[in-house]
């Protein structure tokens, strides 16, 4: 039973990060119909940047985060006004092509710089841990995962209650529409994909902490969040979170009951997206 | 509109077919030939060039066959395993090898009926992650089978093609690069290329004509992987190693689609003439930028979708898209 | 339903529905509706927006199957055919929102029509009759030209050419005459006539009542999803219940 217990609170602490990753996704995908392909590499940004500011800085990754954001923020309107912006009306397939290429890029250019080993950041809770009872959480778990409920928690109430975050779900609604009642779609474009490129970015400092930075660190949760958005069905921003939910608690699960799990949680995962898209395609309005 | 009339109906511009015919002959003239010229002392890495940038060509072409009718798919990375794969364990099973590649060939083919069978109604991005999902599995599946079955994560050692024969290798490549580009001109004169090209701008109107959608999707698919899996038996025979991470690489899914949007969509020529000028530079950008080559390559992946959205083809053809050679 | 006066005793019926439904969650879109479509007629259906007549089509043409109800073309039962059987069994559809094939040519989007919506016939003969029918609907001067860049009429003309090209039995047009100048709605009320004259029967939905009074047989109206009253257009427009239905819509039935 502790075992079980233990298994859905590291899925759910896992979870927190993917939630993350695939809010900030979700935003592009749904605000500005644009599937990010470079959106991993992002996460990477952060997570070099935190991981630079801890080795030569000594800054707490934690403490550098707000500037990290922000930064990466910024990155994202401008790669919006330099080349995103220019394809919006173009095909679906070049625009996937154009994020390719920036991934390309993104993640070429940090191996020509940094080099392709993987770089760890050493913080003062690194191997603490909390008691719960009978349950164990690693300390720099507990703690990404209390950052990513505060970061979400705020990107909701962003979202939810505020004059840009109502603009940015109608736009998602309906583009045309938030058109005509006067919304300034463009500039509501560039800053959705710059907060959807922050919060990428968030999602790799804390990924710095948890395992470590390097230039392919970000193609894994990419395509995690490409799984949950999908499942959560495109445009859906609060589905992202108990997509995540399902997702982190189930490849928890088969990591701790199937035998040889590690290797087998991953076919588990990919075989559950796979499956949900086709039977939903199946049950349509006919 | 019964009586078959004897007014001859006026053939539409053909102009640019026979120039995309003659650029085809001139790449096939070209490519047979190189092979056999004095290439000198980098004569093997100069056929090994050449031979990759002609299964980067069949990768290409095979993918723009399937994206014709709509289905813009991330799972050619399964296919080209599969090939490789299937060709690897026939081999192992002490089929020959001039039975092997078809057989494994044919064995992705009817795997990517049953794939498409289940994705008939996804479209969009729900069906290219779907079909990337898809490559994952496959791959996870052979990874993780007993190693006496499929090597594992280790992988498998393949018995060089045509006995280690760089320029036999090549001219087998070609004569496959070949097959494929007689696959999609035959596509592209027949019935098949109207199915197509109406399934991908109007899948319900295309319904409501009466074109059965499910058969076509279903033989984009079919000819589509086929064509795939033979390039991966190419592949598998000549590094004479595969394994399930660089096989089932997701850069083989997307290699054959930026290729082919390099080129030009939906053409015969655009996908080979992206293949090779892609392939080329690539080799350039390594000798003179080293590591930083494909910063380089990105960047005019990104540089050619900005400012050459119709690919290399586009270039000399105006005008409308996707309905010419 | 029993048929109007003004169908001939001879005539044989080629569509038939009974008793179809549609939901759509909780809203009844379409409900019990039942009707006659004879050979050579032109029917018309009318109705108030939202009164569900693009549902009904929808139905007929098989892009929802209905919730209940059966719907025969002819002795065929076709109640849960897949839209291209439909097609061959001789059902032509034209989109009230114009759905050409944008990259081809105007002459391959016919073609495409004459291509899949028979059996049998190859590639050279179904570009010639598409040809034939780009002449006969006036669009052959434009059959090179990619269909994305005509206009709303040649657009218009393009839809009908290419459910012809299938060789239906039966003709559904939606709505094909809104956003037409009145010269260019008779040339389209020239076009719908001929085409029966060809033998094909035509069902089409109109807002436009004096085309509904030139062109129709027969009227069947429609209100919330149900059949309010049908007969000819003379008799529709005489009852009180489908006057009152159209009073305060802003087409209004005299327009
Ligand atoms: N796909 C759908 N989902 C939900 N409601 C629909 C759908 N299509 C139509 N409706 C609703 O059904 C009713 C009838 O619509 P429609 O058939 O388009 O009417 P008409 O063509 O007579 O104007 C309307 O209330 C419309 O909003
Ligand atoms: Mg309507």
């Amino acid at each position: 039973m502790d075992l079980f217990l233990q298994t859905l609170l590291n899925g759910l602490l896992q979870s927190g990060i993917y939630a993350l990753v695939a809010s900030g996704l979700a935003l592009s995908v749904g605000v500005v119909g644009i599937v990010n392909f470079a959106h991993g590499e992002f996460l990477m940004i952060g997570a070099f940047l935190a991981w630079a500011a801890s080795a030569s800085l000594g800054i707490d990754p934690l403490l550098s985060l707000p500037v990290v954001a922000l930064a990466v923020f910024g990155v994202g309107a401008l790669t919006y006004r330099v080349s995103i912006r220019h394809v919006l009306l173009a095909p679906e397939l070049n625009q996937m092509l154009l994020t390719f290429g920036l991934g390309i890029l993104l993640q070429n250019l940090a191996l020509m710089l940094l080099g392709g080993n993987t770089r760890t950041v050493s913080t003062p809770y690194q191997a603490s841990s909390l008691q719960l009872g009978a349950l164990t959480v690693g300390g720099p778990k507990a703690v990404a995962f209390a950052f990513a409920l505060a970061l979400l928690g705020t990107l909701y109430f962003v979202l939810y209650r505020t004059t840009l975050g109502r603009q940015m779900r109608a736009v998602a609604q309906n583009r045309r529409g938030a058109q005509l009642i006067g919304i300034n779609v463009d500039r509501v474009y560039m800053l959705a994909f710059g907060v959807s490129c922050g919060l990428a970015a968030v999602a790799g400092v804390l990924v710095s902490v948890l395992l470590f930075a390097s230039p392919t660190v970000g193609l894994v949760f990419a395509l995690k969040a490409f799984a949950i958005i999908v499942m959560a069905g495109l445009g859906n921003l609060t589905g992202v979170l108990w997509a995540s939910v399902l997702l982190g608690v189930s490849e928890a699960l088969v990591q701790t009951y199937v035998p040889g799990g590690g290797g087998w949680s991953d076919a588990v995962f990919f075989l559950m997206i796979f499956g949900t898209l086709v039977l939903r395609s199946f049950r349509g309005n006919r | 509109m019964s009586a078959v009339s004897a007014r001859p109906v006026p053939a539409r511009r053909p102009t640019f077919a026979w120039r995309a015919l003659l650029a085809l002959g001139i790449f096939f003239v070209l490519a047979l030939a190189f092979p056999f010229l004095p290439l000198g002392d980098r004569r093997e890495f100069l056929l090994q060039i050449g031979f990759f940038t002609l299964v980067a060509g069949i990768m290409a072409l095979s993918w723009d066959l399937l994206a014709r009718s709509g289905q813009v798919s991330l799972a050619h990375a399964a296919f080209y395993g599969l090939g490789a794969y299937g060709y690897a364990l026939l081999l192992k099973a002490g089929v020959p090898w001039g039975a092997a590649m078809p057989l494994a060939a044919l064995t992705a083919g009817f795997v990517s009926l049953l794939l498409g069978g289940v994705t008939m109604r996804l479209s969009g991005m729900y069906f290219a992650i779907a079909t990337l999902a898809f490559t994952e599995v496959v791959r996870t599946v052979i990874q993780n089978l007993p190693e006496s079955v499929a090597g594992g994560a280790n992988g498998l050692l393949v018995p060089a093609l045509l006995g280690g024969n760089s320029r036999g290798q090549y001219l087998l490549a070609l004569a496959l690069l070949l097959l494929t580009v007689g696959v999609s001109l035959a596509v592209r004169l027949s019935k098949l290329h109207h199915a197509f090209a109406a399934i991908r701008q109007g899948e319900e109107t295309a319904r409501v004509l009466g074109v059965n959608v499910v058969r076509y999707k279903l033989a984009a698919f079919f000819l589509s992987s086929v064509l795939a899996a033979l390039a991966g038996v190419l592949y598998a025979g000549k590094t004479f190693f595969i394994s399930p991470l660089d096989t089932f690489s997701l850069a083989n899914s997307i290699s054959p689609l930026t290729t082919s949007i390099f080129g030009g969509l939906y053409t015969t020529l655009g996908p080979i003439l992206g293949a090779t000028v892609l392939r080329v530079a690539e080799e350039l950008l390594h000798n003179t930028v080293k590591n930083g080559y494909l910063v380089v390559y990105g960047l005019v992946l990104m540089l050619s979708i900005l400012w050459l959205p119709r690919g290399i083809v586009g270039l000399w053809r105006r005008g409308r898209q996707g309905g010419d050679l | 339903m029993s048929a109007a006066q003004s169908v001939p005793a001879s005539a044989l019926p080629v569509l038939r529905a009974e008793n179809l439904s549609k939901r759509f969650g909780g809203l009844n879109a379409v409900q019990n509706v039942s009707f006659t479509h004879y050979a050579g007629e032109i029917l018309a259906v009318i109705g108030p927006n939202g009164a569900g007549k693009t549902t009904l089509l929808n139905l007929l043409s098989g892009v929802y199957r209905p919730s209940t109800g059966r719907l025969w073309l002819q002795e065929q039962d076709i109640t849960n055919a897949p839209m291209e059987r439909r097609c061959h069994a001789g059902l032509g559809r034209a989109f009230q929102i114009v759905r050409p094939f944008p990259e081809m040519t105007v002459h391959e989007n016919v073609t495409v029509g004459a291509l899949f919506g028979q059996r049998g016939i190859r590639l050279p003969q179904a570009r010639e009759q598409a040809y034939d029918l780009l002449e006969r609907t006036g669009l052959a001067a434009h059959a090179d030209r990619a269909a994305h860049e005509l206009t709303l009429l040649q657009d218009k003309r393009l839809e009908v050419a290419r459910a012809l090209a299938t060789q239906p039995r039966v003709l559904l047009l939606d709505e094909v005459m809104a956003g037409l100048r009145p010269a260019e709605a008779q040339e389209a009320v020239e076009l719908v006539r001929g085409i029966r004259d060809s033998g094909i029967s035509i069902l089409f939905i109109e807002h436009i009542m004096p085309v509904v009074r030139d062109l129709a047989d027969r009227v069947v109206v429609m209100d919330q999803g149900q059949v309010l009253a049908e007969g000819t257009y003379r008799e529709v427009t005489a009852n009180p219940q489908v006057v009152a239905a159209y009073l305060g819509t802003e087409a209004g039935l005299h327009a």
